[in-house]
């Protein structure tokens, strides 16, 4: 029906012609600009000197976010900007290079954030002559954004209106007469339309953009969803067969190495076991680290948990991992229901953080939330926190509207309705579990997992990662923003440290500070940059046709997160706010980490942390020093001489 | 599960037997499938330690004395991690730790995941 229906852009832009500019190997050149306010379309070039010093994805957008975003202009102001970036490898012969980074001031924080997702977006936007779109403005009526090649309209999103971002793209990819991979679809469900802080942007089918509520920045915008066909622009690369021969590196150390290959064969699904052996499995909003008596934790392997569903691969770009599925719910009241294989986030989240443990039950649960486009571990917290206070009678199933006990699925995702559509006490919720909890006060407060900035932590007990928990507290992404080490000996770090030594995990998370933003500025997955950074850097630089090193990564890396500091502190998110929430920084009461305090080692980490990462102590700037090492020297007058000109004053 | 039994050198001196216990992934370093548990009771001497009673089990598995330990320079490398009586590694015991009859050491694949 929908393909019949002719719908009138209501803009139109079209692609400027290239011309004889010489690029470096892997990049599109151009800008997309897209300004809804006014239904203005158009690009831009961006230099080869640009993209060396930039790269793409994270780095590019943390640029654009400082450049464009004052302190003046919060999460919901047109002026904020969406960025959606993606990077030189993306849409190459490298696994996993579908990648988008999105960056934008975000809701929860209200500062920067970076957020990725892989599927097939970033490819189809390369394919399209763009390395980057980036969105301002608030459109006046409900649109969505249609990419096809050179052309480039604002369409009519009404049909579109509370639909689910799986929903979404169905009906976009009958009304455009595409499927499967030919047009990647990015949209947000109800909880972005609805404003939702922590509201994702999900796409491809169980991808996800999930932090700092990104889905409730394009929902203020107005826009539905970002639909792009796959185009036909050629992209080259620099040295092909020197790409191929660093792809199959990377290929091949992912396949042969002890730990990434439990990702090359299972992908996250393995989390749930081994952090549970680890005491980082969280377990009902962090109150236990035991799983209830008599379970039988085999079922959670990831063997079993594969061969508990009927499943299909669902590989992202290129990529040869055995990583992404989709499944098959196969009991219950949702029997025969398609799922995208929870990650090990979404077994945390949609399961073990709200006391469920049935994986069917998980797996059905963790698909509506990424339908209606919720970041999973806030949803996790939040359900957790509920389940807790009404447990101890800190809220009442009256106040709530519904009675939610802990490992009930149907109710958690009763509850995500109200979320999503802000009714009743789901109203208050859809702020999140730290305004939740300091607007319901009381014992209640106490019981909510959260950082002093307001970012949701990922989905482990980070009181046995001291790392995440430091890495977390101190981000400028709105979620980790280092990870844990991958080859720590590439660095001259040892391979492994106690996670109870402040000393060493300060070192480890200031000395690893900037690969990931490296990693989320290449248009690749994370997972399949789970190698050597040298064998990343072969790769891009048989792309591009640069010399690239790792040492020039971790620069590159380093003046991102930089940015995105700089940009956090612009906005008054300063180190007053790096402090774990009484629950998220409490003692594990049992379990394999059982006693271990981060309290008292707290201020000592983030002394060591500051002196490895080049920022000031007191004030949380990076150091004039610093940012000349970068190459930012013009952030120092923002920085540091409006101090300086009132201390002479 | 399957077990294994070690013996050491001068029996005299044995003092008793620790579990070394492989926990699903980790098994297959030591002859499983990837799934469940393999546990060998490894004979103890006085002043056996955490690292002595691995180095006593991955001699006799090539594959796991290559996930487990960082060559040169005999620290854990990066891939598994040790527990010892279902503590991680750091709270009770290092891994130069004296250990006692009947403890467990526990070996759980890393993860890095999201």
């Amino acid at each position: 029906m929908l393909r019949d229906t002719i719908i009138k852009p209501l803009a139109i832009g079209v692609k400027e012609p290239e011309g004889d500019r010489h690029l470096p190997g892997g990049y599109a050149g151009r800008i997309l600009r897209v300004d809804l306010t006014s239904g203005r379309i158009w690009s831009n070039p961006w230099s080869p000197e640009e993209m060396r010093t930039y790269l793409g994805g994270a780095a590019l957008g943390a640029k654009i976010l400082w450049n464009e975003v004052p302190a003046e202009v919060g999460w919901d102001h047109p002026e904020n900007r969406l960025i959606l970036a993606t990077g030189p490898l993306a849409g190459l012969p490298v696994w996993g290079t579908g990648g988008l980074s999105v960056v934008t001031r975000g809701a929860m924080t209200n500062g920067a954030t970076s957020t990725q997702a892989n599927g097939f977006f970033g490819a189809c936007l390369k394919y399209s002559g763009y390395d980057a779109i980036v969105i301002q403005g608030e459109a006046s009526r409900w649109v969505y954004l249609y990419i096809h090649d050179e052309m480039v309209e604002i369409q009519d999103a009404s049909h579109l209106m509370g639909k689910d971002t799986w929903e979404t793209q169905d009906v976009l990819h009958a009304h455009h007469g595409l499927s499967g991979h030919q047009m990647s679809v990015y949209s947000i469900g109800p909880a972005g339309e609805n404003l939702v802080r922590f509201a994702a942007i999900a796409g491809d089918y169980g991808h996800v953009a999930s932090k700092n509520g990104c889905g409730a920045v394009m929902g203020k915008k107005r826009l539905k969803a970002v639909a792009i066909v796959r185009g036909t622009k050629a992209l080259r690369a620099a040295d092909p067969r020197g790409l191929f021969q660093a792809a199959d590196e990377i290929a091949h150390d992912l396949k042969t190495n002890p730990t990434a290959k439990s990702l090359y064969e299972y992908g996250t699904l393995w989390g749930v076991l081994t952090l549970h052996g680890q005491g980082a499995l969280p377990i009902k909003n962090y109150t236990t680290n035991l799983p209830p008596e008599g379970a039988d934790m085999s079922v959670w392997e990831a063997p079993s948990l594969r061969k508990g569903f009927d499943h299909r691969g669902h590989q992202c770009n290129a990529c040869g991992m055995h990583h992404c599925h989709m499944q098959v719910i196969p009991t219950g009241p949702h029997r025969g229901e398609l799922v995208d294989e929870p990650e090990y986030e979404g077994w945390a989240g949609a399961g073990w953080a709200i006391g469920c443990t049935d994986p069917v039950a998980v797996s059905w649960l963790n698909t509506q939330v990424d339908r209606a486009c919720v970041d999973v571990n806030e949803f996790g917290w939040l359900v957790g926190w509920v389940m807790e206070c009404q447990e101890k009678g800190y809220l009442t199933p009256g106040q709530v509207g519904l009675t939610l006990r802990w490992g009930d699925a149907e109710s958690a995702a009763k509850l995500l309705h109200l979320i999503n559509y802000r009714q009743g006490f789901g109203n208050l919720l859809a702020e999140g579990v730290k305004r939740a909890a300091e607007t319901v006060g009381g014992p209640a407060a106490a019981c909510a997992i959260y950082t002093g900035k307001g970012a949701s932590p990922r989905g482990h007990d980070h009181r046995a990662r001291w790392e995440e928990m430091l890495d977390t507290a101190t981000s400028s992404t709105g979620t980790l923003e280092t990870g844990p080490p991958v080859h720590p000996t590439e660095f001259g770090l040892p391979a492994r440290i106690s996670p109870f030594d402040p000393d060493a995990v300060a070192r480890n998370v200031g000395k690893f500070l900037g690969r990931r933003h490296f990693e989320d500025s290449l248009g690749a997955c994370i997972f399949t940059t789970r190698t050597l950074m040298e064998n990343i850097c072969r790769a891009l630089s048989a792309a591009t046709g640069w010399a690239y090193t790792k040492e020039e990564g971790m620069l590159l890396g380093r003046r991102t997160a930089a940015l995105l500091r700089a940009f956090d502190l612009r906005s008054g998110l300063g180190p007053e706010l790096e402090r774990p929430s009484p629950r998220y920084g409490s003692v594990p009461v049992d379990g394999p980490a059982k006693g271990q305090s981060v309290e008292p080692h707290w201020e000592r980490m983030l002394d060591v942390w500051y002196a490895m990462v080049g920022y000031d102590r007191k004030t949380g700037r990076p150091r004039p020093e610093t940012l000349k090492v970068l190459g930012l020297e013009d952030l120092i007058p923002a920085l540091w001489e409006t101090e300086s000109r009132q201390r002479q004053g | 599960m399957s077990e294994g039994r070690s013996a050491i050198g001068n029996r005299k001196s044995e003092i008793g037997h620790v579990t070394v216990e492989a926990v699903a992934w980790v098994t297959q370093f030591v002859g499983g499938d990837g799934t469940r548990r393999k546990l060998f009771q490894e004979a103890v001497a006085p002043g056996a330690t955490v690292r002595s009673v691995l180095q006593q089990v991955s001699d006799r598995f090539p594959k796991l004395d290559e996930a487990l330990w960082q060559r040169p320079g005999g620290a854990l490398a990066e891939h598994i991690e040790v527990l010892v009586n279902d503590a991680v590694l750091g709270i009770g015991h290092d891994l130069d730790s004296p250990v006692q009859p009947g403890d467990r050491i526990t070996l759980i694949g890393q993860y890095t995941g999201g």
